[in-house]
């Protein structure tokens, strides 16, 4: 279960203050599928680094299996972020010195999966975002969709209990988009992950269980939907 | 913990197996020219020290020299204390010489230098100068009015000593003629010439002990007598013994004889080796940094995103420490490489310093300290970068 209370986020620069979140609050049970929609700048990147313990809130609280987790230690933090999250960035953030497989499977690596099984987990899971031709590329050799693929094969190679994405098809044409929307479907229905997941699209509506809407840093609603689940 | 090695050691050859190559070769060659820098100057003063001992022994002192005792001018009864020492255990042989300084006359030209009288036999068993004879023979035991004559008192002719005594052009057969400090004028046929490398003994000349006693009126009676030992460098244990089998004059070891000259200069090189080591080693540190720190700084973003996938900020680290490692034994292994190239053309053509031809002395202990040192630096300079960028909030690091 994941609680946010009364999330604030402040970027200061230099005198100008930028409030990107401005009291957020919110509960999502295990096993839902919420996603957050707004209008650009409406600090959903901002809200979903918190939650991926990317980034600290200003002010407020996050739950997760009600563990104050902004109370852990930078090293605390990172494991949580190995053992319980996968996070599929906006900008995809692979690293450009490693082939396709290797962004995908060196998390797997750090949780010292044995490499038979890492190799073949990688390679099942490039091919399942449809990128089993892919899989010795550098990020240099893919296209941007094809990118974010990989961001999103690394994101749930290891089966994490939260997945966040940032928009992850935003460079997906929409069968392709679709395909991953169904995959992300079917992981929160055979694994009852819990995933949040940042979008723009109208027509995704039907994969959420809700909707939280932001409107500058504050929520502006937030809607049950799933009629076709 | 072994993942997490094993996770650094992953990166860590990504990277040196995807990085610039240029980059990696330039910081290769410059850890392995300080280590040369390290090893090369060492070598050559353990070079400058071993060719000053084996002359010293070879040539000027043997191993030990027995001295009048306080206050005498003379060692006396030569013969019974020869026979004494030579009876000591490790004892390989005893040389007795008198010295004395002469000026010598030749075809219009004089010097000024030392003539010493020995016993062509006895000498033999200590020095080495029979065996470095260039022009004619060396002394024998019947010998009375002849000479052998240092390469540089001989001299060439026409060419002045720069300093040096010489005759400018003394030949083997030649009639040279001495004149001893009472006033005394003797002349000697030239029997032969040597050449030791070594000045002082160069710049001398020797005959046998009679007509040099004769002239100083001694009898029995020598300088100093030249000790040769059994093996070197145990000349400290062999003077303990000689003076615990009862030997009344003084001893001294060849190194007490020679010292001052050598130890100033061996002084002088320690400090400039001090100087080139450590500056050789900021090189090093600051080349390593700069190279590790752009590195680093260029991957900010990748830091932070393995971060950010929670990969531990200690194995981020430990990846560039890893590749520094690597660089570092590499670079120490072409330095070895570099270094036997650099040794092997000195003992080819070896340095000639006034004591002698030195030749390069590599020693394990200063190839050991290089390299320890070497891997020290290396891990600083490598380590500091990687954990201050490392050390950055991840967002800041991912999207900057
Ligand atoms: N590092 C930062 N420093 C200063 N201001 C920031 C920073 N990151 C975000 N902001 C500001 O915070 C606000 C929210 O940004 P955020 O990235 O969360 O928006 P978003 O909803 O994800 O937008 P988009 O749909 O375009 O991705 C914006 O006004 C943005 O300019
Ligand atoms: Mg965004």
């Amino acid at each position: 279960m994941i609680v946010a209370e009364e999330i604030t986020r402040v970027y200061r620069m230099g005198k100008v203050e930028v409030r990107a979140l401005r009291g957020v609050s919110f509960t999502i049970a295990d096993g839902e599928f919420v996603g957050i929609t707004g209008a650009s700048g409406s600090g959903k990147s901002t809200l979903l680094h918190i939650l991926g313990l990317l980034d600290r809130p200003t002010s407020g609280r996050v739950l997760i299996d009600d563990r104050d987790v902004q109370r852990l230690s930078d090293r605390q933090q990172t494991l949580f972020r190995l053992k319980r999250l996968g996070y599929v960035f906006q900008d995809y953030a692979l690293i450009p010195e490693l082939t396709a497989i290797e962004n995908v499977i060196i998390t797997s690596l750090a949780r010292g999966v044995s490499e038979k099984e890492y190799l073949g987990r990688g390679a099942e899971v490039l091919r399942e975002v449809g990128l089993g031709g892919r899989t010795n590329h550098r990020q240099s050799e893919l296209s941007g969709g094809e990118q974010q693929r990989v961001a999103i094969a690394r994101a749930i190679v290891n089966k994490p209990s939260i997945l966040l994405a940032d928009e992850p098809c935003a460079n997906l044409d929409s069968e392709t988009s679709k395909s991953i929307l169904d995959l992300f479907k079917q992981l929160n229905e055979d694994l009852h992950q819990t995933i949040v997941m940042v979008s723009h699209e109208k027509w995704h509506e039907r994969y959420f269980c809700r909707i939280i809407d932001l409107k500058d840093g504050r929520i502006n609603s937030m809607r049950e939907c799933n009629v076709n689940r | 913990m072994l993942e997490n090695l094993k996770v650094a050691s992953f990166l860590a050859f990504k990277q040196i197996q995807r990085g610039s190559k240029g980059t990696l070769i330039l910081t290769l060659m410059i850890i392995a020219l300080v280590f040369v820098n390290l090893v090369f100057l060492p070598s050559i003063i353990s070079g400058v020290v071993e060719t000053f001992n084996s002359q010293s022994i070879n040539f000027n002192y043997g191993n030990l020299v027995i001295e009048p005792r306080e206050g005498e001018q003379y060692i006396s009864d030569v013969d019974t204390l020869q026979k004494k020492v030579e009876r000591i255990p490790g004892i390989a042989g005893t040389s007795p010489r008198i010295s004395t300084g002469v000026t010598y006359f030749y075809k219009g030209h004089d010097a000024r230098s030392t003539l010493y009288g020995i016993n062509p036999q006895d000498e033999r068993s200590v020095t080495k100068i029979h065996e470095n004879m260039i022009r004619g023979e060396f002394l024998s035991a019947g010998d009375t009015d002849t000479i052998i004559m240092g390469a540089i008192l001989a001299g060439t002719e026409g060419e002045e000593g720069g300093g040096l005594p010489t005759l400018q052009g003394v030949q083997v057969g030649d009639s040279v003629e001495v004149a001893f400090p009472n006033g005394e004028r003797r002349t000697f046929q030239v029997k032969g010439i040597y050449e030791t490398q070594s000045i002082g003994v160069d710049t001398s000349a020797f005959t046998t002990t009679d007509p040099v006693a004769q002239v100083l009126g001694l009898e029995d009676q020598a300088s100093e007598i030249l000790v040769k030992t059994a093996v070197d460098g145990q000349e400290e244990m062999y003077r303990t013994r000689l003076f615990s089998y009862g030997i009344q004059q003084q001893v001294f070891t060849f190194q007490q004889k020679a010292a001052g000259f050598v130890d100033q200069a061996i002084q002088s090189f320690e400090i400039i080796n001090a100087i080139s080591t450590l500056v050789s080693l900021i090189i090093a540190v600051v080349v390593i940094f700069i190279v590790i720190f752009i590195n680093t700084v260029n991957k900010r973003r990748q830091i932070g995103i393995l971060k950010a996938i929670g990969i531990d900020k200690q194995i981020i680290i430990n990846s560039y420490v890893l590749q520094v490692l690597f660089i570092a034994t590499l670079g120490a292994l072409v330095g070895i490489v570099l270094t036997a190239g650099v040794i092997y053309y000195l003992t080819v053509n070896p340095l000639v310093f006034p004591g002698g031809p030195v030749f390069p002395v590599v020693e394990p202990a200063t190839v050991l300290r290089s390299i320890a040192s070497l891997f020290v630096v290396s891990v600083i300079a490598g380590y500091i970068p990687a954990w201050k960028t490392a050390r950055e909030e991840i967002l800041d690091a991912i999207q900057r």
